[in-house]
């Protein structure tokens, strides 16, 4: 009975008054039912709203939010925790028809996402830049580089990294064009503060091989193979005195 | 820490800093668990640098404890490291559900108040007590909606809750408020049938009207200062069972911390007056 009861008001939620007759017969029973409705639609929105702002700025909340309802509906919640909720909504925009005139609202969208994971990741000391200088040489082909928990990048084929950089400003602009040139984004977290940090191809080359636990040579060559006149020490200093990283770790041996 | 029977507000993400230097006697805050289910970053750091100087209450909103599941194991776990971090005060639930078939639903539903549904629901808080191991209280729901199958009433569904399981109550007075007059019974018989040695806990919040049926459906929208009548009928709450931790409850339309914390010297006051019988 019990069992019955609670699939019966899902599907009345969803619509199937019906279902529900064994345990109601109010006469405004959709109209009761709109407020249960209402409000998981209004949580999901909220939810999403709050998660990418960056998006919000450029459509408005009344558009981001009835665009978080149908995404709701197509991929509502699965844990209570809302904090992560919404890493599929990206990729949910591309497909999204009212969305096909703003191609870089993806982007923006996926910015954001990398934004909440870098706030909420766990916390870390960054690595000591001194560890470097200590290496042997011998040791540029046994080590690598373990990321920082809350550094997160990514790469665009158009400059969206531009754009989001914008639109963080407390007035955005009021038009802009979108740069067709490749641009990569990195956010880091070392304590408290995220700083978001454009990325050359070389340095985006760097961070992904370190994300592939390749060896500090191996990411050195990746670099330059991305970016042949790169200052390899310059992008290495720059990514650890950032924070990007958290530890010096043996290569594991497969 | 305990709050003892003061007022406390909810804390909100844009009230840190105010939050952390408040020095009013006897404030306390509560966070809902779940947005701290977090691995790390500044909420959790901002949580724990309130939580030295003022006692927490952690409120959960998501673990479907009347649901026909058994509460997620990933959700328990994840509270269980919230309490052993944050030690908080006070930490309760809701008598609802929101989670069918690892689907969840950002709302608090109803429920048949079966005799099925009192043995399941008191093994699901019994669940959380154990997983988080201490206590908890259980709040009653507002509603929406009258339900045919009920065993019991409210008042009687959770007092035998808190004999089976061991818990406790957290009173929303405005949730019994907005239920009495959704579903047309008495709001202060409601509240005089409840053991008063269950509670552990007072919200007051805010309600509004239904956009469609207007004023013969209230919702439980927490974006409102609380209304009087929900504060008459806490006084005559407090009058019965004496002074117990009681939250200024604010989710929506978020005003001033100075605002809240107004709000939550009345509450105080009232928590301080000498007892008429004493």
């Amino acid at each position: 009975m019990r069992e019955a009861f609670h699939d019966a008001f899902v599907a009345a939620l969803s619509g199937d008054l019906a279902a529900l007759a064994p345990w109601s017969e109010a006469p405004d029973l959709d109209a009761r039912l709109s407020v249960y409705r209402n409000t998981v639609a209004k949580g999901c929105a909220d939810a999403l709203v709050a998660q990418f702002p960056t998006v919000a700025k450029l459509v408005g909340e009344p558009w981001l939010g009835a665009a978080a309802v149908e995404f709701a509906r197509a991929h509502p919640p699965t844990e209570a925790a809302l904090l992560t909720y919404g890493a599929d909504f990206p990729a949910w925009l591309e497909t999204f028809a009212p969305a096909a005139d703003m191609p870089w609202l993806p982007g923006l969208a996926a910015l954001d996402y990398l934004w909440t994971e870098a706030h909420l990741a766990a916390d870390a000391p960054p690595l000591d830049p001194a560890a470097l200088q200590a290496l042997a040489p011998e040791d540029f082909a046994r080590l690598r580089l373990v990321l920082h928990p809350a550094a997160r990048f990514a790469s665009f084929e158009a400059a969206i990294p531009s754009l989001w950089l914008a639109l963080q400003a407390e007035t955005p602009p009021a038009a802009f064009e979108l740069g067709a040139e490749p641009e990569g984004l990195l956010f880091l977290r070392p304590a408290l503060d995220i700083t978001p940090i454009r990325l050359a191809p070389g340095a985006f080359a760097l961070l992904a091989a370190c994300r592939d636990r390749r060896s500090l040579a191996e990411a050195a060559a990746a670099a330059l193979a991305a970016e042949p006149r790169l200052d390899l020490q310059a992008a290495f200093a720059e990514l650890i005195l950032g924070g990007a990283f958290a530890e010096l770790a043996p290569l594991e041996t497969a | 820490m305990s709050p003892h029977a003061h007022a406390g507000v909810s804390l909100k993400p844009q009230h840190y800093a105010e939050a952390l230097a408040a020095r009013e006697d006897g404030l306390w805050f509560e966070v809902h668990a779940e947005n701290y289910m977090a691995a790390g970053g500044p909420r959790l750091a901002w949580l724990e640098a309130i939580g030295d100087g003022k006692p927490l209450s952690l409120h959960g909103v998501g673990l479907s404890l009347a649901a026909d599941e058994a509460p997620d194991a990933g959700h328990l776990a994840a509270l269980r490291r919230l309490v052993d971090r944050y030690r908080p005060a006070l930490v309760s639930e809701h008598l609802a559900w929101s989670r069918r078939q690892g689907v969840y639903a950002p709302d608090l539903l109803p429920f048949p108040r079966s005799r099925a549904m009192l043995e399941r629901t008191s093994a699901n808080v019994a669940r959380m007590q154990d997983a988080i191991a201490r206590p908890v209280l259980i709040e009653n729901p507002s509603l929406y909606l009258a339900l045919k199958g009920h065993d019991y009433d409210e008042a009687e569904f959770l007092a035998r809750l808190c004999e089976r399981a061991g818990c406790g109550l957290l009173v929303d007075v405005n949730n019994v408020f907005v239920s009495a007059h959704n579903l047309g019974y008495s709001a202060g018989g409601y509240l005089d049938a409840l053991p008063a040695a269950a509670v552990g806990e007072i919200h007051l919040a805010g309600h509004s009207a239904d956009p469609g049926l207007g004023a013969d459906l209230l919702i439980d929208s927490h974006d409102a200062p609380v209304a009087e009548p929900v504060w008459r009928l806490y006084a005559r709450l407090i009058e019965r069972i004496g002074p117990r931790p009681t939250l200024i409850e604010r989710d929506g339309a978020i005003p001033a911390f100075a605002d809240l914390v107004g709000e939550r010297a009345r509450a105080e006051s009232l928590l301080r007056r000498e007892p008429a019988h004493a």
